[in-house]
């Protein structure tokens, strides 16, 4: 249990850095400080979100240990006196809610799926939670541990403070954390810094729109009415609807970018905590709008693929129709070429030798032509596959034969020892084929992207107990583990295989890639 | 006894190479042996010849094999008959066998022994029912029932209790059929009906 939460190697340097961070964005926040211990822009709250939600929530009680070192270090809290528990608690508690609101909400989207508990959702339910529990977590830990001067006041100075608190994290998270996490994914190269095009249109559209709205709250301030939350709340609407995450991040960042030096100038507590207020709410309607447009996006993408997926569907469909007919086809004149080739080679036993051995190898050739034939139909023909005893040779002959055209494009060459005949399972025979023959196409597309490998794959076949194994053996570099494909060929293997009572593993050695399929053997004495 | 006419075997299929292909294979195996491309070719042909064994084609272009097979047993009970296809089928199969009294049912490309061998049980199947059909011709559709059970192995008393009869019409009908049969005893009886006599 406490493993978990055990420092790694990588986090020596993560944590140092944190606490810069972590030290500086505390300082940036002073100017937008009341009358309390808080900022009603407190970008460190960002900075914690984006580390825990992207190193996980086993890093808590470190960033709970660093902050009491910044803070003890800097001043802020003094770790001496009577109520040193209390500040300490104090000190530590955001950190603790934040890692507890995270833990919970990833714990619930394991459990239950649902629209409602997607990534981007997670993120802005969490963003929301984490600085509401911190403030909520403030008077009862007054009560368990009382200071003897209270920090935050009492009645409505207590509320003000709690309300100050839960804004300034709240613009804090949501304005750095989604910009920490981007820079993050473009280092690891997981999104390509494509910077959104500029094209003329959405920045005409989208400056103007911020343009008016910032326009109109300047109409209103000169009228005496304030600064107006309502036309910026709309503008990030708007844009978050037309341009997604991306756009709703610039135009929260532009909009913070304007008020901030605004309030942190001479205006009251009240005033300042009114201006966050209204901020923090536009900040959530533009983002919530952005992650809106991004899932609808992401939606009629999916719909786009499923489209695609159905129409190669049909297509198999009718490419399966015609390699029916085309068996059909061929089956017909094949036939009479086998029954004449067979009298051609017994009438020409006493002619020539060089006759002899050209009619024999003719009459061959026509007999495996027909098997193949024969084998074919049986894998495609069949609408109804029943369960019936069959020999595991023949599986590996149907599957090599199906993979051979690909295995000769590729250059390489699959080594298989012959099967004993006698080795029998009851199977669906069409199915088990094809799990078969999924699991030579991963070893063929991995062996592919091993370059200039002298080492060839190998398919072999021996009895162990009541089960028979097959083994498929490729090489692969070390950094070959994840493959291209979407897996969905193992799946369907897996599936497979375990429906026909087998089960499917995979024994990695140095270099190589060994996944072994067990069948339970026909007549076996279990 | 009456004796057997030739063993004469009819290939069809709308191939006509693989028709011929097949009917020369059986003639160089000793046989009698004719092709015919249209079902009607063969049904005409049964006026001239008497095929025991029909190695019929299932999917055709005019008539499919089964109701071809219906035609040949109306006109002849005595025809043995082997199936081919390239469709293979399970519900084919079973209705080659089961339904339409089909030897065997071969997929294409053929499996030439498995195709000799279907036909010569075909010819030996036809003989014998050939026999049979010639031995109890005479009886009466009453006769006929009373043979049928007696060569089961039943008594007297059994078959009457069966057929709801008296014992002494069992005997009546016992003796027209001994009369008929030239048979002299069950064992005679039983070999009779099992194409034996």
């Amino acid at each position: 249990m406490l493993r978990a939460f055990a420092c790694r190697r990588a986090d020596a340097l993560l944590l140092p850095a944190y606490a810069a961070g972590f030290a500086f964005l505390h300082w940036v926040a002073l100017p937008w400080g009341g009358d309390g211990f808080f900022s009603l822009w407190y970008p460190a709250a960002g900075l914690r979100f984006a580390v825990l939600w992207r190193w996980g929530t086993r890093l808590t009680p470190w960033l709970m240990a660093t902050e009491l070192v910044v803070d003890a270090l800097t001043g802020q809290v003094v770790l001496a006196g009577p109520d040193v528990w209390h500040d300490v608690l104090g000190v530590i508690r955001p950190a603790l809610t934040c890692g507890l609101v995270l833990a919970a909400l990833h714990r619930l989207a394991a459990r239950r799926r649902g629209p409602h508990l997607l990534p981007p959702m997670i993120f802005g339910l969490a963003a929301v939670g984490a600085p509401i529990l911190t403030a909520l977590l403030v008077q009862p830990i007054q009560l368990i541990l009382p200071r003897s001067q209270s920090t935050f006041g009492h009645g409505i100075d207590l509320v003000i403070a709690l309300c100050s608190l839960v804004v300034g994290d709240l613009l804090g998270i949501l304005v750095l954390a989604p910009l920490l996490l981007s820079l993050d994914k473009v280092i690891a190269r997981k999104l390509t810094l494509n910077l959104p095009r500029l094209t003329a249109w959405p920045v005409l559209e989208g400056g103007g729109v911020l343009a008016v709205s910032t326009f109109a709250s300047w109409i209103l301030w000169r009228a005496g009415m304030g600064v107006q939350a309502a036309p910026g709340l709309l503008a990030g609407a708007w844009i978050g609807l037309r341009f997604g995450q991306r756009g709703a991040w610039l135009a929260i960042f532009a909009q913070v970018v304007m008020l901030l030096p605004y309030s942190a100038q001479h205006v009251t507590y009240t005033q300042r905590l009114g201006l966050h207020l209204g901020l923090a709410s536009t900040v959530i309607v533009t983002w919530l709008a952005g992650s809106y447009c991004d899932a609808q996006r992401w939606a009629q993408a999916s719909l786009d693929r499923r489209n695609r997926m159905l129409f190669q569907a049909e297509r198999l469909k009718t490419l399966r129709a015609m390699s029916v007919a085309v068996i059909h086809e061929i089956s017909q004149p094949l036939s009479t070429l086998a029954i004449e080739a067979r009298h051609l080679n017994e009438t020409c036993r006493d002619a020539s030798p060089e006759a002899a051995a050209s009619a024999a190898l003719v009459d061959r050739k026509a007999r495996e032509l027909s098997d193949m034939v024969r084998r074919l139909r049986r894998f495609g023909g069949r609408d109804v596959d029943e369960p019936s005893p069959v020999p595991v040779a023949q599986l590996v002959q149907t599957a090599r034969q199906i993979v051979a055209p690909e295995l000769r494009a590729l250059g390489a060459w699959l080594d298989a020892d012959p099967v004993a005949e006698d080795i029998f399972v009851q199977a669906q025979e069409v199915e088990l084929t094809q799990a078969l023959v999924n699991l030579l196409r991963n070893a063929m597309a991995a062996h592919a992207r091993v370059a200039q490998s002298e080492s060839d794959m190998r398919l072999d076949v021996r009895v162990e107990g009541s089960e028979v194994c097959l083994e498929i053996v490729n090489a692969a570099t070390a950094a070959d583990v994840s493959g291209n494909g979407m897996g969905v060929g193992l799946a369907i293997a897996r599936t497979i295989i375990e429906a026909h009572g087998g089960r499917l593993s995979r024994r990695d050695a140095p270099g190589q890639v060994r996944f072994l399929l067990f069948l339970p053997i026909l007549g076996a004495s279990a | 006894m009456t004796v057997q006419p030739p063993s004469c075997v009819a290939v069809l299929d709308d191939d006509a190479d693989f028709a011929a292909a097949v009917a020369r294979l059986l003639v160089r195996q000793g046989l009698e042996a004719s092709f015919f491309t249209k079902p009607a070719a063969l049904l005409g042909g049964m006026m001239a010849t008497r095929f025991s064994c029909v190695v019929s084609d299932i999917q055709m272009a005019e008539t499919d094999g089964f109701t071809l097979a219906e035609h040949l047993r109306a006109r002849d009970p005595c025809v043995a008959l082997v199936f081919m296809t390239a469709w293979p089928t399970t519900a084919h199969a079973v209705d080659a066998v089961r339904r339409h009294g089909g030897l065997d049912y071969l997929e294409k490309p053929l499996d030439e022994s498995r195709l000799i061998v279907a036909v010569h049980e075909g010819l030996a199947w036809s003989a014998r029912k050939w026999q049979v059909e010639q031995a109890t011709g005479a009886f009466t559709r009453r006769e006929r029932e009373v043979f049928d059970v007696l060569v089961k192995g039943h008594s007297n008393k059994e078959v009457a209790d069966l057929l709801g009869i008296s014992v002494r019409t069992v005997e009546d009908h016992r003796a027209a059929i001994v009369s008929k049969t030239r048979a002299n005893g069950l064992a005679q009886l039983v070999a009779l009906s099992r194409g034996e006599g």
